[in-house]
């Protein structure tokens, strides 16, 4: 029997909010309607695919930095490379004069928002948007280091979009093996203390503003068990931390030179392919991880000791609590917990299994709508109400800087927070207020029954309240921002 | 967000009118005319890169290739005979010599496990065990104060309110904006559908407005424009602003990131000297906002923790425990560091490898709130520190 209700509930809840006859055409199964999501063999969406690859952003921030470099006082420097390189004086010239590099990068940056927010406001598949933004939070990758400035959209297709169908254990390693994660937890600046890179005869390993590498970096590592897989007090240490560090020694990626920079080169390669393990980084010995001695030989080692971090119990409970309080609760009622736990441990972590514990829990399908939107959640839920599938480039970008979540710069490596306290605050509430009311003010005509927009979105959750004040409403412009604003759309 | 008063209220009813007209609270000054400013540095700055130890012995060994050169423009700002000042803190280094500045070293909350996000939790709390609470020290202190007539006694300037910020204690928060706002009307009607329906939401939306009022009041809208995450600066003339008006609030809030210096952290041009002076003009600009009531005021700048000792394999500096933090202000008793060395010598680190905490954050700032703002002692040790009784304020900060 076709069930309204649950099905607007599973397209607030599970998806990005709903537009008018959305809820009709999934009422038939709305379970059925979510599940199918979690191994659907579509296609990456479109806004996504035209996007440059982990490779081009590489080369984008190192051809700017290299050209600022050129213009500033690295210039000799660079210099000496070129004719070490035999680039000639008139490549570099050409090189160093090209004023785009900054705008290109820009505008970089403003696709890659624009098609993270089309796809997640156009997809017929929003659950697996959601899941997108929920792993890409997860492991977050932030350009708010400027190292890492180009690099989270690539991060979040290469390592996430790439990998929700598989095992949590298999994305975790991607992410420590793509560019993105490797420069923004700075691990390609880490190097075994005894390693031939730092003990051997030779020039080492160096790197632009740091000089030479001359041991270990504990960046990634502590927040691979702190952020990523077990969570902070769970039972690990400070040596836990070496070790994992000593364990990731090597694992940095294939850097871009000054010979690609100055070519005219695409960058075709995903951020997987970029992954290299340098074995003269590589701290010899065996180290011990959390009891566990890791006696493999080069990358064997990490992943060995990724898989198993990924296998801890700590792990399961910290996912399946991140993943439940995402979907249901700011609190997430421990039965649930339990049985997506359960289902991670059963799977070996299969990331579709978790979700189908979390789906068929009849909490899913009970528990009121509470969750406060994010401000990106929000800003998507209204385009989608509305329809609104072409935006003008860089307008969502802007528009989230204002509401006070940039999309790929969260503040750090643990990503946004995912309870209403971080968001409930008074200037963030304003903004959200200012927004409704700036977007209705474009939007309204006197054709557009703000009334009859909000009972497609909401369906049987319009409140009286609510619908009153649609209808008693001054203008269309104040019914728009009314309903933009209600309380309704701001939780799901 | 905890309810607040103006919450509680509003859901029993009551509250419309106020809600509705914020402005009956204007003119009326506050129950202090003092003045207090919370900066937090958020990553960890390096508190030996920013007040080395150029007078011990051990510090160039200890910090290797990050000790800054004797002599040059790259050399520490000399403060006394052991300690000086990171060369990009020139505005800093003039309010010591004008007395206007104490350095705390080696100092920290109870906390010393090195997560970024349980350590800024605990500092932000006020207790040594992260998540313990979920209300803000300054909240308390804020709350304690007598009664008065003042519209709300803090505010976040910048973005969302941290939580430091949080609990019963009516807080605002207030960022530059370009959108602009729906009409009063439609703000009434919205206000209404909150208040019946959703009281977080109400509470929100009353004290965004009130802080719009104010901004728009002060004059600070106009010094909007930077976006999170840019320059300090616009953002401390905008609490200068807040603050400067007798009814605006008591304590300011700003938030800076970008001090978790994992690499390359010595370069002249590298990321911490830029955030540094990046502070710096910050403060300055604070300073010169605040105008007449600077003399009033006690800026107080701390962080969730210090960075390990020596240089890590990547010319920086990973997690670690004790810290460095500034008072600065007209009201402060300055020109001094207040230290107990613990010393750099490996047998004297703390695992080996960190400075270690021997003088109490908390402590520091129980001082300051009880001297500067006349929180009681009472108070500071059951509500705003809670169980710290045993901790006693550091008395002589504040200018008599």
């Amino acid at each position: 029997m076709p069930n309204l209700a649950l099905a607007t509930l599973a397209l607030h809840r599970f998806g990005f909010g709903a537009a008018p006859g959305d809820a009709q055409q999934i009422a038939g199964d709305p379970r059925g309607w979510v599940k199918a999501q979690l191994r659907s063999s579509a296609p990456e969406p479109a806004a996504i695919s035209a996007l440059p690859a982990a490779e081009d952003d590489l080369l984008a921030f190192g051809r700017w930095l290299a050209s600022r470099r050129l213009r500033n006082n690295g210039g000799a420097q660079i210099a000496r490379a070129a004719e070490r390189e035999g680039i000639t004086p008139e490549q570099l010239r050409a090189f160093s004069l090209e004023e785009s590099y900054v705008a290109a990068f820009r505008d970089r940056y403003a696709a890659a928002v624009h098609a993270r927010i089309t796809a997640a406001v156009v997809s017929p598949e929003p659950v697996r948007e959601r899941l997108v933004h929920f792993w890409s939070n997860h492991f977050t990758v932030s350009g708010v280091k400027p190292q890492a400035v180009a690099l989270p959209p690539s991060f979040e297709r290469d390592v996430v979009r790439g990998h929700l169908q598989g095992a949590f254990a298999t994305m975790l390693i991607a992410s420590c093996q793509h560019p993105g994660m490797l420069i923004y937890l700075d691990n390609w600046l880490s190097a075994g203390p005894n390693s031939v890179a730092v003990q051997g005869r030779g020039r080492g390993r160096r790197a632009p503003g740091v000089g030479r590498i001359t041991g270990l970096n504990e960046n990634l590592a502590r927040e691979v068990l702190e952020l990523h897989t077990m969570g902070v007090g769970s039972g690990y240490s400070q040596d836990d931390v070496r070790a994992l560090a000593t364990i990731l020694t090597g694992w940095t990626y294939a850097r871009p030179d000054l010979r690609d920079f100055v070519s005219d080169r695409v960058g075709t390669r995903a951020g997987g392919a970029l992954f290299t393990f340098d074995p003269a980084m590589h701290e010899p010995g065996v180290p011990t991880l959390l009891g566990v001695a890791y006696p493999q030989e080069g990358v064997a080692q990490g992943v060995a000791a990724l898989t198993a971090l990924a296998r801890q119990p700590a792990t399961a409970q910290f996912l399946a609590t991140k993943l439940t309080r995402h979907f249901l609760a700011d609190t997430p009622p421990p039965a649930v917990v339990d049985r997506v736990a359960r289902a991670y441990r059963d799977t070996d972590g299969a990331l579709p299994a978790m979700m189908e514990a979390l789906v068929d829990s009849p909490e899913a399908w009970e528990a009121p709508l509470t969750k406060f939107r994010r401000p990106e959640e929000y800003l998507i839920a209204l385009m989608r109400a509305i329809r609104a599938d072409t935006l003008p480039q860089g307008a969502p970008a802007t528009a989230l800087a204002a509401l006070g979540q940039r999309p790929y710069a969260a503040p750090g490596p643990n990503g946004w927070p995912d309870t209403e306290e971080a968001w409930m605050g008074a200037d963030l509430v304003w903004k959200r207020v200012e927004f409704a009311g700036t977007l209705a003010g474009r939007m309204a005509r006197a054709d557009l029954d703000a009334v009859a927009l909000a009972e497609g979105v909401l369906g049987p959750f319009l409140s009286a309240p609510t619908r009153e004040a649609l209808t008693r409403a001054e203008s269309p412009e104040q019914a728009l921002t009314l309903f933009f604003a209600c309380p309704e759309l701001q939780r799901r | 967000m905890r309810l607040t008063r103006r919450a509680l209220v509003c859901a029993g009813g009551l509250g419309m009118a106020a809600l509705s007209f914020p402005s009956t609270a204007f003119g009326q000054a506050q129950t202090t005319a003092k003045r207090f400013v919370l900066v937090i540095l958020r990553g960890g700055l390096d508190g030996l890169a920013a007040v080395p130890a150029i007078g011990d012995p051990q510090f160039e060994r200890a910090r290797g290739g990050l000790a800054p050169p004797a002599s040059g423009e790259l050399a520490a700002l000399a403060l006394d005979g052991t300690f000086g000042l990171h060369p990009r803190l020139v505005g800093l280094h003039q309010r010591y010599a004008a007395g206007e500045l104490i350095v705390v070293h080696a100092c920290g909350t109870e906390y010393v496990d090195r997560s970024h996000f349980d350590a800024q939790n605990a500092l932000e709390i006020g207790l040594g065990r992260p998540f313990a609470r979920d209300e803000g020290w300054l909240n308390a202190a804020l709350g304690a104060l007598p009664a008065g007539t003042g519209r709300e006694r803090g505010i976040a300037v910048g973005g969302a309110a941290p939580l430091v910020l949080h609990g019963p204690t009516p807080m605002t928060a207030w960022s530059p904006s370009r959108l602009t706002a729906p009409s009063d009307d439609t703000l009434m009607r919205l206000q209404r559908l909150y208040e019946a329906q959703d009281p977080h939401l109400a509470m929100a939306l009353a004290a965004g407005q009130d802080a719009a009022m104010m901004a728009a009041a002060s004059g600070a809208t106009m010094g909007g424009g930077g976006g999170r995450g840019q320059s300090l600066v616009p953002l401390a003339q905008a609490a200068g602003t807040f603050l400067r008006a007798e009814d605006g609030p008591i304590a300011a809030v700003l938030e800076a990131s970008g001090w978790d210096s994992h690499s390359g952290q010595a370069a002249p041009q590298g990321g911490l000297s830029r955030s540094l002076a990046g502070l710096d003009e910050g403060l300055e600009a604070l300073r010169v906002a605040l105008g007449p009531v600077w003399g009033q005021t006690v800026v107080a700048v701390v962080t969730e923790f210090g960075r390990t000792v020596a240089m890590n394999g990547s010319g920086g500096t990973d997690h670690g425990q004790g810290a460095a933090a500034f008072l600065l202000g007209g009201a402060v008793a300055g020109g001094r560091v207040i230290a107990d060395w613990p010393g750099l010598l490996p047998g004297q680190l703390s695992d080996g490898r960190d400075l270690r905490i021997t003088t109490s954050l908390n402590g520091v700032l129980k001082g300051v709130l009880s001297e500067h703002l006349g929180v009681s002692n009472a108070a500071l040790a059951r509500d705003v520190f809670p169980d710290s009784a045993s901790l006693r304020p550091v008395s002589g900060l504040i200018r008599v």
